[in-house]
């Protein structure tokens, strides 16, 4: 645990050595890991993609997990100014993502085992995941941002059947199937 | 500006979880698990004198369709005191995951009457065999209620090998309840109706004892049974489809068992009366 957790930051503290990298983030929770760094590049100013690493460390209601994920995000140009405590900030309020993420354990499979006929399952490992970001910029190159995710079933489930969480969940039902998480990111 | 960004996260981390992963294992599912129920339906049948006859309703499958499963234990919950609990027969997740689960326990809460479970094959997947034993328990287990023997049991054999427990089915097949009343009716409930490649499976249930087995998976109402053998299985639709199954139990060793197939709005039933069963 402790060696793969060294791995982790040695990448996200490294690759500004050799990369050309755009940015670096990490991130806790939103279904990412404990932790999950990812190295990402910007493109046509307002479109980021990025390839990263994750973690969570065996715990009560979860086994040891490695994660990995390749993930886009949309990020709106516009920002509003405010000034706390003497200091100007800016908000991003309106940014959207997804991401692709593996899981990578002894009970997932990307392939289906031997066992089973053809088609039987999906593959268990791999999950589509969709994010929303407020993103908070603490100066030109660091910005820390509050991640909302909902898990592919999830999102699928809620089209179905938005009544069932109208009725059953707060603020429209999302709560049913929202998650959050936060992270800091850094430019370079 | 600011009181309205607090207000923002304040509100938004209220409505959400903290999650790791898509992979967690603590479902929140107060009040659905087997013991649980089973300890409602004891108090019922310690409180109640024994009828005549009872009927318990056999949802099957109600996998992503959280909606149509809350549709219809609601829909159970006006068709009176003659239901008397919901056998459920399986799949209440697809993937397996902890969110799933989650929102079937929430439509379970709607229940007036007790809801037993059976796990399914795609309840197995991921880690949903960590989550079932610790949101509903045991994989395997039977119960006697108005002297019917009930014996829930796991024969998901893709995700667990060695199911069903052979042994364990014959031993759970005891003509005596615990409380030394004699049993009138013993009723496999399984997931998966009898595997092709079991051989020899309806043979050794019927031989134990059993009656009827019911099961789900197959998404459509079925009644077979194997010409050698004899022992009748019946299989309930998916929920959505929409529709769920009618077991009619009546009182006495020597009175038969009903099954109806049943629309949501059980305007069309399709009855079949089990014949009482020959002497061993």
């Amino acid at each position: 645990m402790n060696l793969r957790l060294i791995v982790l930051l040695s990448v996200f503290m490294a690759v500004p050595q050799w990369a050309n990298a755009s940015y670096l983030d990490l991130q806790s929770g939103s279904l990412m890991g404990m932790v999950h760094a990812s190295y990402g590049d910007s493109f046509f100013d307002n479109h980021h993609f990025s390839g990263g690493m994750g973690y969570v460390p065996k715990l009560d209601n979860h086994a040891e997990m490695t994660l990995f994920s390749l993930r886009y995000r949309y990020q709106n140009p516009y920002r509003f100014n405010f000034n706390v405590g003497g200091h100007d900030l800016q908000l991003s309020p309106v940014n959207f993502g997804t991401s692709l993420l593996y899981g990578k354990h002894s009970d997932l499979f990307l392939e289906l085992p031997d066992q089973y006929p053809k088609g039987y399952y999906k593959p268990t490992a791999l999950r589509i995941i969709f994010n929303y970001q407020s993103i908070l910029h603490i100066s030109d190159k660091t910005e820390v941002y509050f991640d909302i995710s909902v898990l592919d079933v999830g999102l699928i489930t809620y089209v179905r059947e938005p009544e069932f969480f109208m009725d059953n969940y707060d603020y429209l039902g999302l709560e049913g199937i929202t998650n959050w998480g936060f992270g800091l990111r850094r430019h370079f | 500006m600011k009181k309205l960004i607090f207000l923002f996260f304040v509100i938004t981390l209220a409505g959400c979880e903290y999650e790791l992963s898509p992979w967690e294992t603590d479902a929140h599912c107060p009040g659905v698990s087997v013991e649980e129920n089973l300890a409602r339906l004891a108090a019922f049948e310690e409180a109640n004198s024994k009828p005549d006859s009872f009927k318990v309703a056999i949802i099957g499958d109600p996998q992503q369709y959280p909606g149509a499963f809350e549709d219809t234990i609601k829909h159970i919950n006006t068709l009176g005191d003659e239901v008397h609990f919901i056998l459920l027969v399986g799949d209440l997740a697809e993937t397996g995951i902890k969110a799933e689960f989650e929102w079937m326990c929430k439509a379970m809460s709607k229940s007036n009457i007790p809801i037993i479970p059976v796990i399914g094959n795609h309840d197995s997947i991921s880690f949903g065999k960590d989550i079932w034993l610790d949101t509903f328990g045991e994989f395997d287990f039977y119960f006697t209620y108005f002297n019917t023997r009930f014996v829930a049991y796991n024969d998901n054999q893709y995700e667990f090998g060695e199911a069903p427990d052979r042994e364990w089915l014959r031993e759970s097949a005891e003509a005596v309840a615990e409380d030394g009343q004699p049993v009138e009716h013993i009723i496999g409930v399984s997931h998966v109706p009898p595997w092709d490649d079991n051989l020899g499976f309806d043979a050794h249930m019927s031989d134990s004892g059993y009656e009827l087995t019911i099961h789900g998976h197959e998404s459509s109402f079925d009644y077979w049974e194997r010409e050698d053998v004899g022992l009748p299985h019946y299989i309930t639709t998916q929920n959505r489809d929409p529709g769920f199954g009618m077991l009619t139990v009546y009182a006495g060793a020597d009175m038969p068992l009903q099954v109806d197939n049943c629309s949501r709005d059980c305007l069309i039933t399709t009855s079949r009366v089990i014949g009482i069963p020959s002497p061993q």
